[in-house]
């Protein structure tokens, strides 16, 4: 072995990294920030979970439980009416109600008839009305509650308190984390799939001159994106009826709501996918270049748009970030087909925003196109 | 005299540093077998992409077909063919399919579309491969493959990028012979080449150096006036100094 020769070979990578600065910034940043993101993601556990409390006790016992509830974890509103609590629930807009019954203090604590007469504590129970499709935030609603059962018992030496769990959706009631998953993992793919291929198609049309020769056409900017849209569509409806077959069937996931819908949405995930892989082809002029941007899509999508952590459990600051995903908002449609058997009439803001996104993002494709040179 | 191309005082930066063209001024005449005749990096493929509408001139005057690259594309783009210097084909697809892709961008009517192709592939010689993906044909092919997608719509001007490259000496008679039979019913043709001994089968030329158009006219009246053996000869007489004008 010549060290020289080897020498001069190492020497060649680090100047042709030299002369492209923008390969050396993405060498650098990219794990920086893959491992930053990471470490927020999974560094935290839910917090902040929306809960209502409908304290209808007369005495002052379910007070000091609501006060013995850790309230990070649990972000607590009250309200007096169990039937709009319980609504609320089912609407998606909390993930549990908990309801204390009117002899929650009288049956929960021993009674004292007199001296050295005491009747133990009747026991009663507090009844939840809980959304399990999502499991990490109902575990953290049941978790939190328990804990604040057990501070009352051993503070006020009350008998231990027993809950009544009712479902907000039954047919999800034992729904896995697998169940809760798969939505994630199907949007997952089709973006990540879509946005290459889309990528390396637009970059591919204009290193080849193929772009060139269709702008010397009478084809608009608009039906090139257009035509694009309609062939990444009709491969997503297939790409997600096999992901749907393949979790149907070999993982046996939970389906409430229509598939039909599921499938709208997921085409439309393609569609925007397909999109941003048109928006960024602009700035890459070669193969190589446009592979640089894959862990700018891989990472955010990955870890920001709700397929392990709840976007609800994310920091504040990075929420932002995780709703201007497309993904993150066909991941929640999905779950709410498949695991709440939500209806069209329930998830047609998902599939407005994904419209929406469609739209604006096909402009901005199409004025990428006529951009002058 | 009608002019399918009117270029005045054209100038196109890339950059700060980088002047593609300097001041072109050119004027092609209807009709004619045109040249435009340069080394590598002197502006050719330049001032075919402006001509195109494919580049935006920095500044400068251009008419194509009277009309304006830039503003009154879509027009334009019914009227031009225009072939790129690299292959431009989907290579993915077959010959055949890339052909009738370029023909529906057109509007040309099926029944049509496909004589216009079996008689494109007659040809440029490629009946035989109609059906095999474009990329495993040879560099030649697919060169005469994309010939053949510029000359599908029947174009009023047909702007070629080097347009013979990689063609064996007796199809390249075979595309010169196509080129006179389409100029006999009109159209105008722009070819841009760095091979003076094509250069002279043009009707006329202008050369090109360093971005600026340095002598336009008949071949044999500019060798005459560079009192020249040749096309080439009087190239470079002509860019030592500086031009004729």
């Amino acid at each position: 072995m010549n060290i020289g020769r080897t020498l001069a070979i190492a020497r060649k990578q680090f100047l042709s990294v030299r002369h492209d600065p923008r390969t050396l910034a993405l060498m650098l940043l990219a794990p920086v920030m893959a491992m930053l993101i990471f470490g927020f993601v999974f560094g935290t556990k839910p917090e902040h979970v929306p809960v209502l409390v409908v304290n209808g006790d007369s005495g002052k016992l379910a007070q000091q439980f609501i006060d013995n509830i850790d309230h990070t974890t649990l972000n607590i509103q009250n309200s007096t009416d169990a039937n709009d609590a319980k609504n609320q629930v089912t609407d998606g807009k909390k993930t549990a109600a908990i309801i204390f019954p009117s002899d929650f203090s009288e049956n929960t604590q021993p009674q004292i008839l007199g001296p050295g007469k005491v009747l133990p504590p009747k026991g009663t129970k507090v009844q939840i009305f809980i959304d399990t499709t999502d499991e990490q935030l109902a575990a953290a609603v049941t978790q939190s509650l328990a804990e604040a059962g057990q501070k009352l018992v051993s503070k006020q030496n009350a008998s231990p308190v027993t809950f009544q769990t009712d479902y907000a959706f039954p047919k999800a009631k034992d729904a896995r984390y697998l169940d809760y998953f798969v939505a994630g993992i199907m949007v997952f793919a089709i973006t990540v799939f879509t946005t290459l291929l889309t990528l390396l198609a637009f970059v591919g049309e204009r290193s080849s001159g193929t772009l060139d020769r269709l702008k010397s056409t009478p084809v608009t900017e608009a039906e090139i994106v257009i035509g694009y849209e309609l062939a990444f569509g009709a491969i997503a409806a297939i790409q997600g009826i096999l992901l749907l077959a393949v979790a149907y069937f070999v993982y046996h996931i939970l389906v409430v709501g229509s598939v039909f819908l599921a499938g709208l949405l997921i085409i439309l995930t393609a569609i925007d996918a397909q999109v941003i892989g048109v928006l960024i082809s602009a700035a890459a002029k070669r193969e190589s270049q446009a592979v640089q941007f894959l862990p700018f899509i891989i990472f955010p999508v990955f870890l920001l748009s709700g397929i392990f952590v709840p976007v609800q459990s994310l920091p504040n600051w990075l929420k932002p970030f995780s709703y201007i995903l497309p993904p993150t908002w066909s991941i929640d449609g999905i779950r709410d087909v498949l695991l709440r058997g939500w209806s069209i009439s329930y998830v047609w803001p998902h599939v407005l925003i994904l419209l929406g996104f469609a739209i604006v993002l096909s402009v901005l494709a199409v004025l990428g196109l006529k951009r002058k040179e | 005299m009608k002019y399918a191309v009117e270029v005045k005082d054209l100038i196109k930066d890339y950059s700060k540093e980088v002047r593609a063209l300097d001041g072109a001024t050119l004027k092609i005449p209807e009709g004619k077998v045109y040249g435009l005749i340069g080394p590598n990096g002197s502006g050719k493929t330049t001032m075919i992409k402006i001509l195109a509408g494919l580049l935006a001139p920095t500044a400068g005057e251009v008419l194509v077909e009277g009309l304006n690259p830039q503003k009154e594309k879509r027009e334009l783009h019914k009227l031009i063919g225009y072939m790129p210097q690299e292959t431009a084909l989907y290579n993915e697809l077959t010959v055949k399919e890339n052909l009738e892709l370029f023909g529906r961008l057109y509007n040309i009517p099926r029944k049509e579309l496909t004589d216009r192709i079996n008689d494109l592939l007659g040809f440029v010689d490629l009946v035989k491969r109609s059906s095999t993906i474009v990329a495993n044909l040879s560099g030649g092919m697919k060169h005469r493959a994309s010939l053949a997608a510029a000359l599908l719509p029947k174009p009023k001007l047909l702007i070629l990028d080097e347009p013979t490259v990689g063609v064996d000496p007796e199809l390249r008679a075979t595309f010169w012979a196509r080129f006179a039979e389409m100029q006999a019913d009109g159209t105008t043709i722009l070819i841009t080449t760095h091979y003076m001994d094509e250069a002279s089968r043009c009707e006329e030329v202008a050369l090109i150096n360093q971005g600026k158009i340095i002598s336009q006219g008949a071949p044999k009246e500019i060798i005459q006036k560079t009192k020249s053996e040749n096309l080439e000869e009087a190239f470079l007489k002509l860019t030592r100094k500086g031009g004729d004008k």
